[in-house]
């Protein structure tokens, strides 16, 4: 019987199978030759005669401003859609699931709240390109409402592109952010709300002594995925001005520079794996970094974690009672 | 009766006048959505000349004449669509196949190495796998897989996000009853996973396949740099050339062209909203 047990857990290893060779020939053989690729000069010209370089590339990219520009745009462009979007989203899910409030058509709102992500990022780019056009409808309609005396250039404005890619990437992830924290909260006991309603707990306390403790695991996860995504940021900001992160490369993020190399006339495939490796290892070491330690903090206990939360917020109570 | 009394502590004015605010605030988000989603689709109805007149919310008549002026440039929309439905759907099977294949073994069987594999998905999931596209690309164009639509579909047999979806779906269902019975039946192990477990993940399977459907519907990046001759652009590929000196003055064939590429998604997404949203939260709660 046990024998036979055993033969059969053979085939949790046969049913891997396929997912382990897909990984080790579409995603670690890439990763490895694109490390191994940082260190030569290839190009897609010269694949047989490419030589070793040593660190050349990782040096010339740090003496030319222009990687550190694509790493501080990323990082900007990431961090300023990223704050509103959680705050609104905490907000929303806040309101949304307040008993008290009783907001009506909740699933609706946030079902087309989530829409946007949905939409092709190439469209998005191209349709933001077209209503901010020189000849485009957000010109003539400040023209007309004389708003404006003359239409603007807004896509060589560098604040302007900036803003715009910031907006159309939180307008893109507002909605999904919700829902994954309004899930996050409807898997908080309801008793625990319960036994602070008894206490005399008002909403906010609440959110903040219950809500927002209990939910650190799920925020981390949004933290974390919303940052890989991030770094990796190409379509908006490729698609919406001239392809190459302009005006003045205020909106050239990681990608696009990794892009550019890639597809400069010669080529520069080494160069181009050169900012990939730095920006993975960025990615990497800060997400798996952020994601490991503050969720080893958290496993130890649920339970006791709960009544930590709690008792602060109790004793607050009697003693917010004991002073009326 | 105690938790009523206490909790209305806020005045019901006070009340009121936040409900106001909320209410306001979700219509000027949904303003803020569809607005620019309707111009999209309104100026894909109205001729070039109207469109450079001035804003209409109102949509016109020269839909078809639009569609055939993008026709005209250069640009085949319909072979754009269907390369893109058989990239997507070639795609999805896939995708979907292996994920729940592999999250069954995870699921059900107990093997040397399998913790350290659940954690490894984890990682996997966490790691900027685009990053390392320029290493992939040359070692597809080695192998003459560039330009080629398999370098496209081949990779999402490892998906670690579908693997992790569909554990999650796995262990919410409970099994174990099902499974041994079949093998009492004398059912293979394969055979119980094909003709028992993935019917009844259908509806697991469905929301994640149309994930995995959008998202490849979607994907710029990767097409972007693989593939290279002209009719075997997918759409979001034409939406890019679109931008191009040729459809420089024509608004109305650009929008025709880009309304296109989302009608598909709104239309599945009027059908599957539900499965969508309770989707998305699957793969993020109970980590």
């Amino acid at each position: 019987m046990r024998l036979l047990k055993i033969r059969r857990n053979t085939y949790g290893y046969f049913f891997i199978t396929p997912f382990i060779i897909g990984f080790l020939v579409f995603g670690l053989y890439p990763l490895y030759n694109t490390f191994a690729l940082s260190f030569t000069n290839t190009t897609l010209m010269n694949a047989s005669s490419a030589e070793y370089i040593g660190l050349d590339n990782f040096k010339r990219l740090f003496a030319d401003d222009f990687f550190m520009k694509g790493v501080t745009n990323t990082w900007l462009l990431w961090i300023l859609n990223f704050t509103p979007q959680i705050g609104i989203a905490l907000l929303l899910s806040a309101w949304f699931t307040n008993a008290r409030l009783k907001i009506k058509g909740v699933g609706l709102w946030r079902a087309l709240f989530y829409l946007p992500n949905l939409l092709m990022p190439a469209t998005i780019a191209a349709l933001f390109f077209s209503l901010f056009q020189f000849y485009g409808p957000v010109n003539q309609a400040i023209v007309q409402l004389g708003i404006v005396d003359e239409a603007v250039h807004f896509l060589q404005k560098v604040s302007v592109a900036r803003i715009l890619v910031i907006f159309i990437q939180w307008w893109m992830w507002y909605g999904q952010t919700t829902i994954i924290i309004m899930a996050g909260i409807a898997a908080i006991p309801v008793h625990l709300y319960e036994a602070a309603m008894v206490d005399g707990a008002t909403g906010p306390q609440m959110f903040r002594r219950i809500t927002l403790p209990l939910l650190k695991p799920i925020l981390i996860y949004v933290f974390v995925t919303s940052l890989v995504g991030g770094m990796q940021m190409f379509d908006i900001p490729f698609l919406l001005t001239d392809q190459r992160g302009g005006p003045s490369s205020s909106i050239m993020t990681n990608n696009i520079l990794m892009y550019m190399k890639f597809s400069s006339s010669k080529g520069h495939i080494g160069a181009a794996s050169s900012v990939g490796v730095l920006v993975f290892i960025m990615t990497t070491v800060v997400a798996l970094g952020i994601f490991f330690v503050m969720r080893d903090r958290n496993i130890p206990s649920e339970r006791k974690k709960k009544e930590k939360t709690l008792r602060p917020l109790r004793t607050q109570m009697a003693e917010l009672k004991a002073q009326e | 009766m105690m938790i009523r009394t206490s909790a209305k502590s806020p005045s019901k004015l006070g009340l009121h006048l936040s409900r106001g605010f909320i209410y306001a605030l979700i219509i000027f988000l949904l303003l803020m959505t569809f607005v620019p989603i309707w111009m999209l689709m309104v100026n894909a109805t109205r001729s070039t000349t109207e469109i450079q007149q001035g804003i209409s919310f109102w949509p016109s008549t020269h839909l078809i004449e639009n569609y055939r002026i993008l026709g005209s440039k250069g640009i085949n929309i319909f072979k754009g669509f269907s390369n893109s439905m058989f990239v997507s759907v070639t795609t999805t099977l896939i995708t979907v196949y292996f994920s729940f294949l592999t999250a069954y073994a995870l699921v059900v069987y107990e093997f040397k190495g399998k913790k350290f594999f659940n954690n490894f998905i984890i990682v996997l999931v966490l790691i900027p796998t685009q990053l390392s596209i320029i290493g992939f690309y040359q070692y597809m164009s080695k192998l003459g897989l560039t330009d080629n639509y398999a370098s496209l579909i081949l990779p999402t047999i490892a998906n670690a996000g579908g693997v992790f979806f569909a554990k999650q779906y796995f262990e919410s269902m409970l099994i174990q009853d099902l499974i041994d019975a079949a093998r009492i039946d004398g059912a293979s192990e394969i055979g119980i996973f094909h003709k028992i477990m993935m019917p009844l993940a259908i509806p697991g399977a469905a929301t994640f396949g149309i994930f995995a459907f959008v998202f490849a519907w979607n994907n710029f990046f990767n097409a972007f740099i693989l593939i290279s001759s002209f009719d075997k652009y997918t759409l979001p590929m034409l939406v890019q050339t679109l931008r191009g000196d040729v459809y420089r003055t024509e608004y109305g064939a650009i929008y025709v062209g880009l309304a296109i590429t989302i009608v598909p998604i709104l239309i599945v997404y009027a059908l599957f909203s539900r499965y969508i949203v309770s989707g998305i939260a699957m793969g993020a709660v109970r980590e």
